[in-house]
């Protein structure tokens, strides 16, 4: 639907944004609509720095997702109405109905596998390197991952072949821990770049809720990657949005109003913390507008257009039938 | 026409495929173990040592890192020393390199080679001994070949590098000093292809890898007796060439299945699970499997002597199907 936000083009990163966000809420409503769609894991509250990422890789960069994976790919141009087939295991799924909301797949964006397998695609994501650098490619190889994931066995061979190689890869690692739940992570290290830096891996912290920190601190990164400097391990801190571990689909902080952007004195609600101090998508519509990037009404547009898509989507994916039984053994070997 | 070993032949077919293809890249040393004929891995670093990695003792990294390279695009022979180990990577040969072409719609491709030695090995213990072939054939998407001769291992690893489908290359340490005729010039053996290594009527013996010398020797042994036994080597696992091997059952009526791995679950089961669905009516007696007592390998010598199917055994289980 719409290309990668361009480095440097805010407004055009604020839109990604939204996009992201109006997918996953989108998600939500088809969960709560149709029975037999997977368990959703949602990439809300991680707009920022999926956006930021994105908006500094090329084209031709490979991504390996993990499970929470729908905003990456539809950030950087997998068509949402496909996505939304394959995330109800329809026909015109981007896998064909063979992946599911776990899995989405489209090589055609720089996707390779999705493993929901933890730490899966962190192995697979060096091996992306590997293969860019025995071609000779000037392209870099990204992995995102929760911080939960370092508690794998497999992250430290990764990182460690890695760095041995001086492979070209981007780690860049969602650290959604949260002191009071179960923690997601559980390491005996006292930060989570304790393990890369032990690996000689360069690491950078961000705040992951703020778009443009992001977007500069990923920039810096894949700068680094891309000259041949070898691996870099980005983690970017985020609050964990209440609704982040649900088991039927729920709006918990409620669906996004962006005039709570300037009208902060409308934030109420069990979460209104959250809301008020944690969302990046709604702190980065109060910065364009703060700084005169956007006016308010341009932002409403921009949130206008993007539920138009979005409409659009559910629409395709909805028209679309279940495959044919009588495909099920088709590319079960290439 | 050239007298060659097992070895020699493997590393012909890395040769020649690197030779012809830049975008192929192989992980691991050691290719050909650590015995009398590892130095024979020379001809290959000579010419094509900038494509060899000798990665960390990271057996799910390595083959991360191979399942992503192939996916990225570049071809990679994978190599994993004894079997055995191939256990510290099988979420991502089965998870990741077995499901990935299916799982996104067919958009993914995983050309790799995961080669390996499995089973007796003389020491190997309950953890260097394992034949993990019908463990990894329990599972779709991956292609599973286990050659036998210095012919066939050139043929048909060149037919697997140059694959776009998974291959788990299950060799046996024991026949890389064996010799055999090996054609010059490089050539494919195809998946799906059964050798017939001796024919007979009387009775059909079905065996893979280092198990298929075991069923000549016993066939030699029986023709003393009068039993003609008909030897049928599979090559490839995944895909199996059922036609070869039910038309031989269709001929003799009887069969005996030979592997190296356990018998629960094992190729041989299979086969004899295929004989009863498809030639029922053709058996004349009840099937035979010879393959390792269910017990973890153990080192003691007569005990791990054991554990061998060797022809021995197969004679016995012959002369029980045709008695």
């Amino acid at each position: 639907m719409t290309a990668p936000p361009a480095p440097g083009d805010r407004a055009a990163l604020f839109q990604c944004m939204v996009l992201m966000r109006r997918f996953e809420e989108e998600v939500l409503r088809v969960a709560r609509d149709h029975p037999y769609v997977g368990r959703q894991h949602l990439h809300i509250g991680h707009e920022a720095t999926g956006a930021g990422v994105v908006s500094a890789l090329s084209p031709d960069d490979l991504f390996h997702t993990n499970h929470r994976n729908h905003g990456y790919l539809i950030a950087r141009g997998a068509d949402p109405g496909r996505a939304l087939a394959e995330i109800m295991g329809r026909k015109d799924g981007l896998n064909g109905g063979r992946g599911g909301p776990w899995h989405l797949c489209d090589r055609s964006a720089g996707f390779q596998s999705t493993s929901a397998m933890v730490g899966g695609s962190v192995g697979l994501a060096v091996g992306a390197g590997f293969g860019l650098k025995t071609q000779g490619s000037k392209a870099i190889s990204v992995t995102h991952f929760g911080d939960g994931t370092l508690d794998e066995g497999i992250c430290y061979e990764a990182l460690n072949l890695a760095s041995l190689l001086a492979l070209p890869v981007l780690f860049l690692c969602e650290n959604n821990a949260k002191e009071g739940q179960r923690p997601s992570s559980m390491l005996a290290a006292k930060v989570l770049h304790d393990v890369p830096d032990a690996l000689q891996i360069r690491s950078l912290v961000v705040d992951g809720r703020d778009a443009d920190a992001v977007a500069a601190a990923a920039a810096d990164a894949v700068a680094h990657i891309r000259n041949g400097s070898g691996p870099v391990f980005l983690q970017a801190d985020l609050e964990r949005w209440p609704g982040s571990h649900q088991t039927k689909p729920e709006f918990p902080t409620g669906v996004t109003d962006l005039t709570l952007a300037w009208e902060e004195d409308r934030i109420e609600g069990p979460h209104a913390e959250w809301v008020r101090d944690h969302d990046g998508l709604r702190a980065y519509a109060k910065k364009l507008v703060a700084d005169g990037t956007l006016s308010e009404d341009q932002v409403l547009e921009i949130d206008r257009d993007v539920l138009a898509a979005i409409d659009e989507a559910r629409a395709f994916a909805e028209a679309s039938p279940y495959p044919d039984p009588s495909g099920l053994l088709d590319n079960v070997f290439a | 026409m050239t007298r060659k070993t097992y070895a020699e032949a493997l590393i012909d077919a890395l040769v020649e495929r690197a030779g012809e293809e830049k975008n192929f890249a192989i992980i691991g040393r050691g290719i050909l173990g650590h015995g009398a004929q590892a130095h024979l891995v020379k001809p290959l670093m000579e010419k094509f040592g900038d494509r060899v990695t000798d990665p960390p003792t990271s057996e799910g990294a390595v083959a991360s890192l191979g399942i992503g390279a192939a996916m990225a695009g570049t071809r990679i022979f994978a190599h994993f020393g004894t079997a055995s180990f191939t256990m510290e990577a099988v979420n991502q040969i089965i998870h990741e390199a077995g499901v990935a072409h299916s799982m996104s719609g067919g958009q993914i491709k995983v050309p790799i080679v995961f080669h390996m030695f499995h089973g007796l090995r003389r020491g190997g213990s309950g953890q260097h001994s394992l034949s993990p072939q019908s463990m990894f054939a329990n599972n779709p998407g991956l292609h599973l070949m286990m050659p036998t001769t210095p012919g066939d291992v050139k043929g048909m690893l060149r037919t697997a590098l140059k694959s776009d489908t998974p291959t788990l290359f299950i060799d046996h340490a024991a026949l890389l000093g064996t010799e055999g005729e090996v054609p010059d010039g490089p050539y494919e053996i195809p998946l799906g292809e059964a050798a017939i290594r001796r024919e007979g009527d009387d009775v059909t013996i079905v065996a893979t890898s280092r198990a298929v010398h075991w069923a000549e020797a016993a066939a030699d042994q029986l023709a003393g007796d009068g039993i003609d036994a008909e030897v049928v080597d599979p090559r490839s696992v995944v895909p199996l060439d059922t036609e070869t091997i039910l038309k031989s059952i269709r001929k003799t009526g009887r069969l005996v299945c030979v592997e190296e791995g356990y018998q629960m679950c094992s190729i041989g089961s299979e086969i004899a699970a295929l004989a009863a669905e498809q030639v029922f009516k053709s058996l004349k007696a009840p099937v035979a499997r010879v393959a390792r007592p269910p017990a973890p390998v153990p080192f003691s010598p007569p005990l791990e002597e054991a554990m061998m199917p060797g022809p021995g055994k197969i004679v016995a289980a012959v002369k029980t199907v045709m008695a």
